[in-house]
This record gives structure tokens, sequence and C-alpha cells, in this order.
């Protein structure tokens, strides 16, 4: 039987000698959601996905993922999540189809690295390196790579952090496919367009803490609700809106 | 085993798609092995000579002495007949005890079989001193006649030397550097952290990194040897298989140190000072291209005890004399003390982020 939380973190800390770099975090991720985890830099994301994700240690606090207590069976862990990490890159010299089929040995698997690379439209480079792929190619690789074990849960640091307007529409196109195949996922950004587009819920970081956590449009009501007036009129579009518009929302990748 | 495996096989497939770690490990070798085949060390034309003389003549050996093309040694039959086997003659004289100029015995001559035409020269040579000397002496129309032997000998070249040194040279580059840049570029692109996300065991990584660069090492060891014996006239005496033992326990100790290394450093501007401040002593004092014996007795005390002497004389024993891995037991046990010191600190320093 499936549980509906899939991941539930609670009181988590981590310390670097005078440093609070994450505080008593708390929160739940339910099943088939997208989750997002919004925050300046510097905020304690990062850290807060990287202990879940078993890649640092848990000072204090717990979390439990599918059922599995990470800091007592990181292994287990490792075999149910995907992982996409903040600028991390992939093996020169190796092609895209080879990467995967490396990665999936990782995992035990045999994998269909042409079905992978589908998934992220990324198949007519199937054969190249990841050296010749674009910005949002590479980020769509990383994400093809984190779903070789099929995984129950997948993480997302930063996916459009440094893309162009297009590409990172590309990108949420993809996201929101994926998690409609069944995947939960939780990610992390600090566009508010992004979290509004994407996400089901938010929590908002800020300072090793979550200062608020609820989905977007709830978090507009209630600070609407309070009172809050924007100081220029609402206009009909903005800036983003007029560049889509004159430069189209095709990819530009080559 | 099989991913340790399925890893292997696609870090060679890296490794030789790198064009530039290609050039490093296996051509820059060999081009410096061609340039230096250009200098010539050995003994610039002069023609050694060896005399052992049994008689109490002085007279031929003075006429000889006087032939400029000719550098004579005097020696015993077995000093001599030695020094032939060694490449050091290409041709001796045995003067008979009964020899005197203007008698009729026949002298022996031993030919170094590697040099036939030098040899023969100085045979001619030999002969018109002779003819000279018992024209001189006496009015005989009997002449003592030169009787030519021929006899194996290897005549080592500057190359003989140099290949096995620059071999090892190489082991001690691509291990040392190929490992330490590797792995701090493979921390610093955070490709290490991505492994370490899924369930892959570290120690699975390490071993087929280890056995990529020990692939590679074979594959230096094979080529270098081979284009030595068809390109540069190596004279090869050693067995193949101990060449790789000794090649291999070598790389281990240069292999650890590299990893040691790649945990002591956070980037390449890091790397580099401290992989050159090891490996430049090296390749200078280890006898890599000159003879250490030129060395002062104060170096001897610290350059006896670099790897990399014990490497490079362990293989060259192996490639110019033939030894087997019991002649080159001192070196074994060397390189065997050095992989046991070096993979302990590999193990301290090390560090996957």
């Amino acid at each position: 039987m499936l549980s509906d939380i899939v991941l539930e973190v609670g009181n988590l800390s981590k310390r670097y000698n005078d440093l609070h770099a994450v505080h008593k975090v708390s929160f739940d991720v339910k099943r088939q959601e997208i989750f997002g985890i919004l925050g300046p830099n510097g905020a304690g994301k990062t850290t807060t996905l990287e202990m879940i994700e078993t890649l640092r240690s848990i000072d204090s606090g717990r979390v439990i993922l599918d059922g599995i207590d990470v800091s007592k069976e990181p292994q287990k862990v490792k075999r149910l999540i995907g992982v996409q990490l903040q600028s991390s890159s992939f093996f020169d010299k190796l092609t895209l189809t080879e990467l995967l089929l490396l990665f999936g040995e990782l995992y035990s698997r045999q994998v269909d690295p042409i079905k992978l690379l589908q998934e992220v439209e990324l198949k007519e480079k199937a054969s190249s390196y990841v050296a010749e792929l674009s910005g949002g190619q590479k980020q769509r690789f990383s994400i093809a790579a984190a779903l070789v074990n099929d995984p129950v849960l997948l993480f997302l640091d930063e996916p459009t952090t440094g893309l162009d307007p297009q590409a990172r529409r590309h990108l949420w196109g993809v996201i929101k496919r994926i998690r409609s195949e069944g995947k939960t996922i939780v990610l992390t950004t600090h566009y508010m367009e992004e979290a509004e587009e994407l996400c089901d819920r938010v929590a908002i970081m800020d300072r090793g803490t979550i200062i608020a956590n609820a989905p977007p449009q709830q978090l507009i009501n209630t600070l609407v609700s309070n009172g809050f007036k924007k100081d220029r009129v609402e206009r009909l579009a903005n800036l983003e809106d007029v560049f889509l518009n004159l430069t189209g929302h095709s990819l530009r990748e080559e | 085993m099989r991913l340790t495996w399925k890893m292997s096989i696609a870090s060679m497939k890296m490794f030789f798609r790198q064009k530039e770690a290609i050039l490093w490990t296996i051509l820059l070798p060999l081009f410096m092995v061609f340039l230096f085949s250009f200098v010539s060390f050995d003994g610039f034309n002069t023609i050694s000579l060896g005399v052992v003389n049994r008689s109490n003549d002085t007279a031929f050996v003075s006429a000889i002495k006087s032939v400029k093309a000719l550098k004579m040694y005097e020696g015993t039959y077995e000093t001599e007949l030695h020094a032939l086997t060694e490449g050091d003659r290409v041709l001796v004289v045995v003067l008979p005890p009964t020899f005197h100029p203007g008698s009729s015995d026949t002298v022996r001559t031993l030919l170094n079989a590697r040099k036939p035409q030098e040899g023969n020269v100085a045979a001619l040579l030999v002969q018109r001193v002779l003819d000279e000397l018992t024209f001189q002496q006496s009015v005989q129309l009997t002449r003592p006649e030169v009787i030519v032997e021929t006899v194996n000998s290897r005549n080592l070249t500057y190359i003989d030397f140099l290949l096995p040194g620059i071999l090892s040279m190489s082991i001690m580059q691509s291990g040392v550097f190929g490992v330490a840049f590797g792995f701090v570029l493979l921390k610093k692109r955070g490709i290490l952290r991505r492994l370490l996300a899924t369930p892959m065991k570290p120690g699975d990584f390490i071993v087929a990194q280890v056995a990529t660069r020990l692939i590679v090492l074979i594959a230096q060891v094979l080529i270098m040897i081979g284009a030595g014996i068809f390109f540069f006239d190596l004279h090869f005496q050693g067995n193949i298989l101990n060449l790789l033992v000794v090649g291999i326990l070598g790389g281990i100790v240069f292999l650890a140190i590299g990893f040691a290394l790649s945990g002591l450093s956070k980037s390449e501007d890091q790397v580099a000072p401290l992989a050159n401040i090891i490996t430049l002593p090296m390749m200078l004092l280890s006898g890599v291209f000159f003879s250490r014996s030129n060395l002062p007795g104060f170096a001897h005390v610290i350059t006896d005890f670099f790897p990399l002497t014990y490497l490079a004389d362990g293989m060259r024993s192996i490639t110019i004399e033939g030894a087997s891995l019991v002649d080159i037991g001192g070196d074994l046990l060397g390189l065997t003390v050095w992989a046991i010191v070096s993979v302990f600190l590999a193990v301290k320093a090390f560090r996957w982020e």
C-alpha cells in the first residue's frame, strides 16, 4: 500500500561552526506532487537537499523517504531517488548513450538510453558528448541521468539557473510531463515565476529556516488579504512576455 | 565485479578518446627516444682494439699505439674477451708467447660480431702493422698471419640505456600526473559527487580507475619496447613478462602517489607544483637520461632510494642484461616498500570531496 506522504523531513539541522546552515527544517512531500523550495542564495536549500540525498551528514533531525530512514539506510535511499545536482557535470569523452548505460550499471539496471533521452527530448544527441550540449540540453540530460533507476522521488537543484527564457520554459514542460507520468519531484529555485508555474506547494526558506509553506496561490491570497498592494499598477504583460513575444517560444540551442 | 568491469571499459574508452593523454603517455616518450637517437654518446669513431700480449715483444704494441684510428687497450685474455662481449672492443689481438716481429706464427684475433665492418678494418690495420714490422726486422718473406675469429657480443648503445629509463619515467608521469589531475578535475566538476549520489561503492570506482591505468601501463611498456626493437635497434635481452611485473609494481607506487596528491590539493593549480616537486628530482637524478655513476657520493645516499631509481634500474637490468626477477630482487624490494608506504599515504590523504 502506498502512503500519501513520500518524504517526511522533521527538525532537520546542519551547523558549520557558528553558522546554522539549516535549522530545524520540517516539511512533507506528497506522492506525485512538485514541491518547491524557494529562497535566496545561501538560504540553505542545497544543504537541505543534500542531507536528504545522503550526500551530507545529518547533524540532527530525521528524514524518512518512502518509509526508510535516510541516516540509517543511505544505500537503500540512494536506490529510490534520482538526483540532479547543482553545477555537477559528467565524464568527458563518453556519449550520452554510454553515460546512461554506465549510470544504469551503477544501479545494476539495464536501461534503454534512447527511451530516456526521448523523455527529455535529446534523442538526436544520443551519440554526442556532454561538452557539445547547450546549457538547457545539459540540464535535460542530467534529468535523464537522474531517471535511470526509475526513482520514486526526483530531486532537481536549481534546474533552470542560467538558462534563457525559451530553454527554461522548455525544461518546465519536461518537468511537468515527468510528474504526469507518476514521479514526485522536489526542486529548488530562486525564480518566483518558476515556482508559481510548476509547484503544487512551496516552502520559502531564508537563513536556514522555513518561513512559509503552502500552495503558491494560497501564499499570494494570504498576502493580499493582509492588505498588501503593489507599488505599481498591475500590468497586463511584463518585459519577459515582450521578449518571448518577439523572439518566439522555440528553443535556440545550437 | 561486473560493475568494476563496466567502469573499467568506460574509463578505457575515455582514456583512448583523449588525444592529449595518448600524446603524453605514449607518443611523447617515443619522440624523446627518437630525438636522443640522433645524439651519439658511443665512442666517436675511434676503433677500440684490445691487445693480449703473451710475448716479450714491445715493438708491436708501440706500433699499434701510434695508429691514430685505433684506441688500444691492453689486458689479460679474460678481461679483453669480457670487454669484447660487452661490446667495448671491436677486435682483440692475442699475441702468442713465441711472437716476435718476423716470426711466422699466426696471430689470433677475436672479432666483435656486431661490429664486423669496424672489426675488419681493425684486422687489416693489425695485419699492415705486422707486415711493416716484419719487413723492418728482416728480409724474410714469411710473415705472421692474422686469423680472425668471430665472437658474439652485445653492443649497448645509448638507446639501450635510455629507452628503459624513459619508459620508467613515463610510467611515473602518467601515474602521478594522470591520477592527480584526473581526480582533482572529477572533484572540481562535481562528477564524483554525482557518482556518490548513486549506490556505487566508492572502492569499486577506485579499483576501476587503477585497473584502467595499469592496462594503459601495459600498453605503454609493450609499445615502447616494440617500437624500440623495430625502430631504434634496441637490444632487448630480457623477458617481457618480468618487465611488466616491475612496471606494474612501479605503476602502483606512482598511482598511489597520484591519489595522495589529489587528496592534498583542491585545484589543478595546487596539483601541478606538488607533482613537479616530487617528479622532477627523480627525473633528473634517478638515472633516466644519464648514468648515476657520475653523481657525487652524497647524492647517491638519497637518490639510491628514489622509487624511480629502483624502477629504472630494474627495467634496465631486464632490458639490457636479461636479468631475472631474482637478479633484480633489490629493486623489487625497494619498490615493494615504496608501494606499501605510498598506498598507506594515499589511503590517509585521499578525499572524495
